[in-house]
């Protein structure tokens, strides 16, 4: 993984070939793309790899030689890109040598904690085993902390999570997720986990605008379209869903997306005669009328 | 000739079977249009025929005279279902380089196909009988020559297979990850059963897993195979206890009759040796039967392969020796002699590699530029460990492991006997050179352009090596070979 | 004495640079690495125990390394090796054995000879020794 061809003497590191070498702008490219909005998020991920390739450049010169941490957090509402944007961060950790292997295993609690004494350990050791030279991302990690219930044992996972984080920082990078005031709840009972975090990244909600933009983009990926009526009721939608309980931004673009596809294909079968042809522009369109019939639209929840 | 008999409806055309002389692509034993069955057993023969013979003629020859044919026609074949047997000739094709402006005479590969029923299920002798035991003195042909055969499942199913096997063997000896390492006893001959046990033991103590017999030592005035078997086994089990290794030397239990070969192996069986060996020349028939014993004795079997090369070595006539390595692995042997490439006797890098295939693989897939013609399946059959030995010593250790992979057994007798600081120093330097060499691989080191280095890094903390290499440093043994493959993996070559 | 049973054993003790070297060959080969120790390494004694299952869907070098160190600081005088089994058709074995630790006083092994009838020996050996490292 060391890019080739660096000088290492008194003369310097060349930072910009060292980042082209390492290819990282590729996947920033591809973050991009990828994921609407998000400017502070993807700004952070630039700065985030501007250091790490620093770091390179000062161990190549025999500045360095401690790998700084790269344990991350990463916060915000459900929805809102932190799954994504972890794995574009592995791919960027292993373009940067930091870590061996682009890949990212995925758990909650129940992956860590076990259900009867004995059971933990090794359940946390298997994941941690399986995750290593690569990232290892915990949703909703403050789970794994439940003081209230003196017979849980995720406290027993925090603790071998916290020596790995340590011993063997250089096999893996935890990124922890999570709501931001229950990750600062669980912070604060467990400041060792906290100490070993580097990078904290927010992640804000979408804007009313990017929402009807990620809607846009899923539908055209699902071959549908709106025409200007569906849109402005897809716009209106989502301001109304956004104040209503359990948003969880993409997440419930997708859905209501997906519902509204099954309205669309009820409608068309309601309206289509026997021995008449559907033509392909109404298999693809999606109807206002598809998205009025949401209980959004109703104003009260049921 | 003209039409004999009188009865109505016969044609003026000669009959099929009246009497007479009749050209054998007549008689049914050329038939291009044949596809052979899973079931029939096929054969390639390399054919030389005479001047003026034709070549589906001659192959149909071979077809006539492996099977049912005789050199002129006989009525008692209509008592027969002569068609099924019959064996068929159904291709035909010349042989690349050969013929006019080649050097050579023009050879054909003649493809025949035999019906299941001609053979005795499980027996070597009889599918030996059949196929050689006729037609390689036949006038017609100038030379001829067994390349291959296609063993069908049906047929593999019958046999037995290796006794023991590499997998079984290797978890016998607790070995994993390494070829394993072996020396003949020298000299040849001469030595008395007490100083025999001696090299064994200095040889398996400096860290060989195994010491052979060699093929000629039986039972001779100078040392009687009783003295030899009691004298080796301490030595085997006195390495053993003072190293924690599991250890071996293959007792030669051949002799004049069965009888006796029994006795020998009971008594190696008494004395807990893990391995007998038995040479060729001792016969199909014997062979199977030890196999069969082997098995039921929970004994490795080594074969020495002794003799061969009065049939294997030339190209044009005899009977390959991948052939005689397919039949090996159906009798069932463990062990069997398939050359070293880079050592004293015969063998070229492509064909080696084709007789390696077909002992190791499970499935051995054609591949004409090592010489396979066939796929053979082996349906299962154990995979027998091939032995390279023969003028190789430390210095090409990892010539060794590139040429022959890791599932082989080594011998280096006089590598290792012929050590400057004896026959434990021998054996150690061997040991060492092989451990470094397949570390180094494992590491992704290339092999083949640093293992010398990787040797002499070795050597500069093992003494015994780095006088193995000062004394051996520049021994190779370049010569021509006779026996190669005839199609050669190039950009424009359609095969 | 050492005992010279596994691949490497007559080379120097491999460092864990080397070991991980060769753990990372046999995930190239996609064998599942097993850790297992024991007091008694007579050739017979097949059945070491096993520390913890064979790692088979482990990817990384790393993890094994952790339990190789997690099974030396339990068993500091024991002997540890390393298994790389192959699940493939056709070999379903071991293909690669090494030993990764051994006691500081290796045992040693007494061969002990039965006289029978004309000059057969029955051979065995027993591990003296064993666990005092």
């Amino acid at each position: 993984m060391q890019p080739t061809g660096q000088e290492q003497s008194a003369q310097g590191v060349d930072l910009q070939a060292l980042l082209a070498e390492a290819r990282v702008n590729e996947v920033l490219e591809q973050l991009d793309a990828e994921l609407v909005g998000l400017a502070p998020v993807k700004q952070r991920v630039r700065e985030i790899s501007a250091f790490l390739l620093v770091a390179r450049a000062r161990e190549m010169l025999g500045i360095q030689s401690e790998t700084p941490s790269m344990h991350m957090c990463f916060t915000g509402n459900p929805g809102t890109g932190k799954t994504t944007v972890a794995t574009r961060m592995a791919d960027i950790l292993q373009r940067l040598g930091c870590i061996r292997r682009s890949s990212v295993v995925a758990v909650t609690r129940d992956d860590l904690v076990g259900q009867y004494i004995g059971h933990t350990a090794p359940k946390t050791k298997e994941v941690l085993k399986r995750a290593m030279g690569g990232v290892l991302f915990i949703d909703e990690a403050y789970y794994l902390y439940r003081p209230e219930n003196e017979r849980d044992y995720g406290q027993e996972a925090i603790e071998i999570l916290l020596q790995v984080m340590e011993a063997n920082s250089s096999d893996l990078v935890v990124i922890l997720a999570g709501y931001k005031e229950r990750m600062q709840t669980f912070f604060s009972a467990n400041p060792g986990v906290y100490s070993r975090i580097a990078h904290h990244i927010d992640f804000p909600d979408y804007s009313a605008a990017e929402l009807l933009q990620i809607a846009e983009i899923m539908a055209q990926r699902m071959r549908y379209r709106f025409d200007d009526e569906s849109r402005a009721t897809m716009q209106r939608y989502i301001q109304r869903r956004i104040r209503r309980p359990n948003f969880s931004n993409a997440r419930s673009i997708r859905n209501a997306l997906d519902r509204a596809r099954l309205r669309q294909a009820n409608r068309l079968f309601e309206c289509a005669a026997a021995g008449e042809r559907t033509r392909a522009e109404e298999l693809t369109l999606i109807h206002a009328q598809d998205l009025l019939a949401s209980r959004v639209f109703r104003g009260d929840a049921e | 000739m003209s039409a004999t008999t009188a009865t109505e409806g016969r044609s003026k055309r000669r009959g099929r079977y009246d009497a007479g002389v009749l050209k054998y692509r007549e008689m049914g034993y050329w038939q291009p249009d044949y596809l052979p069955k899973d079931t029939d057993v096929i054969a390639l023969f390399r054919i030389t025929p005479q001047e003026n013979v034709d070549p589906e003629e001659a192959a149909a020859a071979v077809a006539g005279e492996s099977s049912t044919a005789t050199w002129t026609v006989v009525w008692t074949d209509r008592l027969t279902a002569c068609d099924a047997y019959r064996a068929k000739a159904y291709r035909v094709d010349p042989v690349p380089n050969t013929g006019a402006g080649a050097g050579v005479e023009q050879q054909y590969f003649a493809y025949i196909a035999y019906e299941l029923d001609l053979f005795e299920e499980g027996s070597i002798a009889n599918l030996t009988a059949s196929i050689i035991g006729n037609v390689f003195g036949f006038k017609p042909l100038k030379a001829l020559r067994l390349e291959d055969m296609r063993i069908p499942v049906a047929y593999v199913k019958t046999f037995q297979g290796p006794a023991t096997g590499i997998v079984v063997e290797r978890e016998r000896l607790d070995k994993f990850g390494r070829p394993l390492l072996g020396a003949t006893t020298k000299p040849k001959l001469g030595l008395s059963g007490r100083n025999y046990g001696r090299v064994v033991y200095e040889a398996l103590k400096g860290g060989l897993d195994f010491v052979k017999d060699d093929e000629n030592i039986n039972s001779q005035p100078f040392m009687h195979w009783r003295d030899r078997f009691l004298f080796c086994m301490e030595a085997v089990n006195r390495a053993s206890a003072v190293t924690g290794e599991v250890k071996g030397h293959y007792l030669n239990v051949t002799a004049a009759t069965m009888e006796d070969m029994y006795e020998r192996a009971e008594f190696a069986r008494e004395l807990g040796s893990i391995i007998v060996m038995i040479d060729l020349v001792i016969g199909y028939t014997a062979i199977q039967s030890m196999a069969k014993w082997a098995r039921r004795n929970d004994m490795i079997l080594h074969l020495h392969r002794a003799g061969h090369s009065t049939y294997t070595r030339q190209k044009n006539h005899g009977v390959a020796f991948r052939v005689i390595a397919k039949w090996m692995r159906l009798a069932g042997v463990d062990h069997i002699h398939a050359g070293t490439v880079v050592g004293k006797l015969e063998g070229d890098p492509a064909i080696i590699a084709g007789i390696y295939d077909t002992l190791r693989e499970p499935y051995t897939g054609a591949d004409l530029t090592h010489a396979l013609f066939f796929d053979q399946d082996w349906a299962g059959l154990r995979k027998v460990m091939p032995v390279a030995s023969g003028g190789i010593h430390a210095g090409q250790m990892h010539q060794l492991l590139t040429y022959l992979g890791e599932d082989v057994v080594l011998q280096f007798g006089g590598g290792t006997i012929g050590h400057p600081d004896g026959i434990h120093a021998g054996a150690t330097a061997n040991r060492v050179a092989l451990e470094a060499i397949v570390q180094a691989r494992n590491e992704g080191v290339d092999i083949w352009n640093e293992g010398l280095e990787v040797l002499q890094k070795a050597a500069r903390w093992c003494a015994p090596l780095r006088a193995a290499l000062d004394t051996w440093r520049d021994v190779t043994f370049n010569y021509t070979s006779t026996d190669t493959a005839d199609f050669v993996p190039t950009e424009t070559a359609s095969v | 004495m050492r005992i010279t049973q596994g691949a490497f054993s007559f080379l120097p003790d491999l460092s864990d640079e080397q070991i991980r070297a060769q753990i990372d060959y046999a995930l190239r080969q996609g064998w599942a690495l097993a850790v297992e120790f024991t007091e008694d390494p007579h050739p017979r004694n097949t059945y070491w125990e096993m520390w913890g299952m064979p790692m088979f869907d482990v990817q990384d070098a790393a993890a094994v390394l952790y339990e190789v160190n997690a099974c030396r600081r339990a068993y500091p005088g024991r002997y540890i090796r390393l298994n790389a089994f192959d699940a493939t058709r056709g070999f379903e074995t071991v293909r690669l054995s090494f030993i990764v630790q051994r006691p500081e006083q290796e045992p040693h092994f007494e061969l002990t000879r039965s006289e029978g009838p004309g000059r057969r020996v029955r051979y065995s050996m027993r591990t003296i020794g064993a666990g005092r490292g």
